[in-house]
């Protein structure tokens, strides 16, 4: 049996760890720059991703101790308004304030964002970590070939294909939606932690604890999960980005998050209607959207370079 | 050769079982039948048992699971409850559509994305190539729809120059088909191709610091001679497999597309069967789905060995 | 080192082609249409041709009028015309009609229209129908073949609903041989036969050279389906089709307001229903109903959700019906009663079940009212369920659901839609005998009877009628003969013309 029988993805191809992501994957990590200038450019991306997921955090945590109007009140003598003093980005067809709204539809894409990555991780990682522990016996090459295999398998069921049938089988909501698009990122996390795995199992300091008898539980507490903890976040962040998208593709559809809660992408799909009239209206829940991924992506990219596998064992040699 | 490729067979083959159990699995949870559907606000309790049986939904699970996958194995997926007419002839006809809109923004996307990409990592250091991979990031964060209704604004409403929405089967039209092919491909593409440029960016990155390289340019070859002469073979293997996972997503994912220009691909179709709660129309288009993405991602594992000398020896 | 270089030059090859042909291709696009074909956009799609075994009205819209023809018809003021009965008698005791038919007269299959295919059909419905709305046909006692171009048709007992109800599908003629595929062959005696059916996205229809009546102006005439509001403006601002049927985003008719473009706003036989459930739950006692009827501003959920296009009818019967009466005032909008209403029923701050169907005009509706609701101390639980499978599972066959918002657009459906077993499981025991009574008196006493059906309905609370659906149609502005009320169940395309 050759390695690349059973792992395509092996992180010895020319594909790096994370380009194994899972589908959408806007997770092409810059490669690994010259130190000097490419430390000062990634950490520019960092603050700048850093600063954006702060921002959406900051607009969700502040919805709940104030906004300036209460999402649900409607007010037709103030319907579709312009930005003004009284409403700084207007107000929507009901007259209900798009700044409240905004604020509010933060919260949403972060509970979406923080569920579906929190049931990829909690999924995924150990399963990619118990593939890859099997893997190293002789007995226990072919569990870790058919974890792999059913993950290969979950991975031919992409975030829309589940969300569709999620949405049939238990009614269209922000719950349905944000669970399929976790269960769809399960593979990304799991290659990622195999083939992280796979990377600490080979190093020097595992195959000295094991000469020292520790058992294989003990290995992978003590020496996988530190290890592959930077890899999995720089996973996490790329993820948040993606569901971020796809709650708003989601919510396009109307499969997404259900009236009256507001969201980004429910907001977005609205205001179709008065693209000629009132382009705002789809201009700021737009541009969240657009700034949130970015934030996660750029986020994700920082880290990376703080992760990078490469550097590590530069480091540890 | 020969093992890794029955081995990679036989894997193909448990998979398509697993996930034919699974999504049948699947659609007995879906709430609403389809006898009441067909029906509608005056039915009768009556009524609705009767078209149910008529249906075949009040046989057992196991012979209705089997009836489905014989019929599949013979090419049939079946007869429609809603429509009374054969699933097989939509699916072909949705899926063609769909693989046409997919292949050319996949296509259109790498044409993009390979010299883009290859030019970002070569001017990596100057402002071209930061530009570039700005560019690049603000593209994978715009969702696809948002640049359609742009797209559709600008190019159809606007300028007149593309229909707004709707599909043409080329015989139906060559013109008529390309027309109406420009704006979904273009929206799908743009977004891929900025995902896709940063992975050729950073692929060619990775090449340029292998020895090879540095050997080549040592014996006097330029940076970029030595790239093309060299490099861009290895730098495909990480392309083609995003392009592979691009193209696999894409199936499903063009949905959002057809819907904004009213295209009947497989997608728009899955949601119209799911509406209609045509069960059997939503097990085959599913089916379908499952199978070409593994199949595409057979094709990407049987790729790597011709594209990497290193992997065939390998196995 | 040639594969990849070599795939991607033709890529790149055959991207380029691509472009310039599109571009080229969609510059020399000839713009609108030519003047003897039209392409109508409409929203609900027929997902096969047989509206004898499938509800809904997406068959009859596309069908009726156009491709089948029953034997008289209903005109844009609500009056009964003749179509294949050239006139028609009712006997003495009301119980019998004799039609004489329309002579040379033949299907799109080429056979002749007799009065055995009047036979035929009309038996029909009864026998092998599936269509739950057979049951209008429920009272014919008996169908005679006089001669070849008489028929007469006895009743069980005197009715006035009856004749009316022949205008609506379960009237349709169909040929004694054209009944083998009704799911994928239409064969009528209308204007237009079905050149192409292409399921889930257009019908093509094309006018008949060997039709009995006037021909129609528009030889070859395009239904297309859009599911989405915004793809349709697109198509008409761009000259892909002619005429929106019915808008279902009214906010975009704004872009309309030009020269180039009509917009025209009628009434349909929709009435926009906020309906409670008044056998159970919170909603079963009246004053709880009451505070709802005095609590929702409906101007205020017509301008904020429809744009204020639509009619404030405030009963279940629309002003093209006979019967109507303006009951809008009945209920005037007062939260201070509402809230003294909440109090009286005990109800303040109680938690209830608002199952609202995903429809666009459903989902606005359902944000403007239960906001208003929140004001006067009631809190609805928001359930958005998919239309139709699941809000026919849920709400109308289970009746799990105190309050929902639908568009019962079935014209004359106001006995159907409160009565006990329904949905909305209102008490019908006042109404049923003046409904029995009314239906065999004469019309005076039909109208009088109905009128004070309605008024009934509305003044028990029974659902709160927020709306009449407009009729809004956006069309190029050189066509004419759109009609501006929709009455009946069928969009006639033979009445249209280019100017």
């Amino acid at each position: 049996m050759s390695e690349h029988q059973d792992q395509p993805f092996d992180p010895n191809l020319p594909v790096r760890v994370d380009d194994a992501g899972p589908a959408t994957g806007p997770n092409a990590g810059p490669a690994i720059p010259q130190r000097g200038r490419g430390r000062r450019r990634l950490s520019a991306s960092m603050i700048i991703g850093a600063s954006l997921v702060v921002l959406v955090f900051a607009l969700a945590l502040l919805s709940f101790i104030w906004t300036p109007y209460d999402p649900s009140v409607i007010d037709p003598a103030a319907r579709l308004q312009s930005s003004s003093l009284d409403h700084p980005l207007g107000t929507d067809r009901f007259g209900r304030d798009t700044l409240t709204w905004i604020m509010y539809g933060a919260r949403i894409t972060l509970l979406v964002g923080i569920v579906a990555v929190g049931i990829a991780l909690l999924v995924g990682t150990p399963i990619g970590i118990i593939a890859a522990l099997f893997a190293q016996y002789p007995w226990g090459m072919w569990i870790g070939a058919v974890i792999m295999r059913a993950n290969d398998i979950l991975l031919a069921f992409p975030a829309l294909l589940l969300a569709i049938i999620f949405a049939a089988v238990f009614q269209p909501g922000t719950g349905p939606a944000m669970v399929a698009v976790g269960i769809a990122a399960i593979p990304g996390f799991a290659r990622v932690a195999r083939s992280g795995t796979m990377q600490v199992l080979s190093s020097e300091y595992v195959r000295a604890a094991r000469a020292s008898n520790r058992s294989t539980p003990a290995i992978a507490v003590v020496h996988v999960l530190p290890n592959i903890a930077g890899m999995v976040i720089v996973q996490a962040s790329v993820a948040f980005a993606i569901s971020v998208l796809a709650e708003a593709g989601l919510s396009f559809l109307g499969l997404g998050t259900q009236p009256p809660v507001p969201s980004w992408g429910r907001m977005l799909q609205e205001s179709q209607q008065f693209l000629s009239t009132h382009p705002e209206l789809a201009l700021w829940p737009g541009l969240c959207i657009a700034l949130a991924v970015l934030g996660f992506n750029l986020l994700g990219d920082g880290l990376r370079d703080r992760f990078d596998p490469k550097m590590e064992a530069r480091g540890d040699g | 050769m020969p093992v890794y490729l029955l081995s990679r067979a036989a894997q193909f083959a448990v998979a398509l079982f697993v996930a034919s159990v699974v999504i049948f699995a699947m659609m007995s949870f879906l709430p609403g039948n389809a006898a009441q559907v067909a029906l509608g606000t005056n039915a009768t309790p009556e009524a609705v048992a009767a078209l149910e049986a008529r249906y075949g939904l009040d046989e057992p699970p196991l012979t209705r699971y089997l009836q489905w996958v014989g019929g599949m194995l013979g090419g049939d997926f079946g007869t429609s409850y809603v429509t009374g007419a054969p699933i097989t002839p939509v699916i072909m006809n949705s899926v063609q559509v769909t693989a046409i809109l997919v292949v050319c923004s996949i296509v259109l996307a790498v044409v993009i994305a390979v010299p883009l990409g290859t030019f970002a990592a070569l001017e990596q250091r100057n402002w071209i190539g930061m530009t570039i991979s700005a560019l690049s990031q603000v593209g994978i964060a715009v969702p696809n729809f948002l640049a359609a209704i742009i797209l559709v604004m600008i190019f159809s409403l606007g300028l007149g120059w593309f229909p707004s929405q709707g599909w043409m089967a080329p015989i139906e039209g060559v013109g008529g088909f390309l027309a109406r092919l420009v704006l979904p491909v273009v929206s799908l593409a743009l977004v891929q191709a900025a995902i896709l440029t940063r992975y050729v960016r950073s692929a060619v990155l990775d090449v340029m610091r292998e020895d090879y390289i540095r050997t080549a340019r040592a014996k006097g070859l330029t940076r970029t001679r030595a790239l093309f002469v060299h490099g861009l073979r290895n730098a495909a293997i990480p392309v083609i497999t995003v392009a592979g996972v691009q193209l696999a997503t894409l199936l499903v994912g063009a949905v959002i597309i057809e819907q904004v220009f009213v295209i009947p691909g497989i997608g728009s179709e899955l949601v119209r069967a799911v509406a209609n709660r045509d069960l059997v129309t939503v097990q085959g288009i599913v089916m379908v789905l499952v199978m070409l993405v593994l199949v595409i991602n057979l094709i990407v594992d049987l790729l790597y060995p011709i594209v990497d000398p290193r992997i065939r020896s390998a196995a | 080192m040639k594969t990849p270089r070599t795939t991607i030059w033709v890529a790149a090859a055959a991207a380029a082609a691509l472009f310039l042909s599109a571009c080229t291709a969609g510059a020399s696009d000839p713009k609108g249409t030519q003047k003897d074909s039209m392409a109508i956009a409409f929203t609900a799609e027929p997902v096969n041709l047989d509206f004898t075994s499938t509800s809904g009205v997406a068959i009859p819209e596309a069908l009726m009028d156009n491709v089948y023809e029953s034997l008289v018809r209903v005109d844009g003021e609500g009056t009964i015309q003749p179509s294949l009965a050239k006139e028609w008698d009712i006997s003495e005791d009301r119980r019998t009609y004799t039609f004489r038919l329309q002579e040379g007269v033949k299907f799109s299959n080429g056979a002749d229209f007799t009065a055995e295919d009047v036979k035929f059909s009309y038996d029909r419905v009864a026998k092998d129908w599936k269509n739950p709305l057979k049951s209008k046909m429920d009272l014919v006692e008996n169908v005679k073949v006089v001669d070849d171009h008489t028929v007469e048709i006895t009743l069980q007992r005197p009715s006035n609903m009856w004749l009316y109800n022949l205008t609506t599908l379960v009237g349709a003629i169909f040929d004694t041989e054209g009944t083998a595929d009704l799911a994928n062959e239409a064969i009528g005696t209308g204007p237009f036969a079905i050149e192409k059916f292409t399921r889930g996205q257009s019908i093509d229809y094309v006018a008949r050279d060997d039709y009995w009546g006037d021909a129609p102006a528009v030889k070859k005439v395009q239904f297309k389906y859009f599911k989405d509001a915004v793809a349709a403006s697109n198509a008409l601002q761009s000259g892909e089709i002619d005429i929106i049927s019915n808008l279902q985003a009214p906010e975009l008719a704004g872009d309309f307001q030009s020269e180039e473009y009509q917009i025209i706003s009628g009434t349909t036989n929709g009435e926009v229903v906020l309906s409670m459930n008044n056998a159970e739950g919170i909603f079963k006692d009246k004053a709880a109903r009451e505070a709802v009827m005095h609590g929702i501003d409906r101007k205020a959920v017509l301008d904020t959700a429809w744009a204020g296009y639509g009619e404030l009818i405030g009963s279940m019967v629309p002003p093209t019906d006979p019967y109507y009466e303006d009951l809008s005032g009945v209920w005037p909008y007062d939260p201070e009663k509402a809230k003294e209403k909440v109090r009286e029923a005990g109800i303040e701050g109680e938690e209830f079940a608002f199952t609202v169907p995903n429809l666009p005009y459903a989902q606005a509706i359902s944000q403007v009212v239960s906001a208003q609701l929140e004001e006067i101390g009631l809190k609805a639980k928001v359930e958005t369920q998919e239309f139709p499978a699941v809000w026919l599972d849920k709400t109308f066959t289970k009746h799990d659901y105190d309050m929902s918002v639908i568009n019962h657009a079935e014209p004359r459906d106001i006995l159907t839609v409160f009565s006990k077993d329904y949905y909305t499981g209102y008490d019908d025991s006042t109404i049923k005998p003046i409904a029995e009574k009314a239906d065999r008196g004469t019309e005076a006493e039909y109208i009088a009877g109905m009128k004070t059906i309605a008024r009934t309905i509305t003044e028990d609370a029974a659902a709160n009628f927020l709306f009449l659906f407009p009729n809004l149609v956006v069309a190029k502005s050189d066509i004419e003969g759109i009609p501006v009320n929709r009455v009946s169940d069928s969009f006639r395309i033979a009445d249209l013309s280019w100017n």
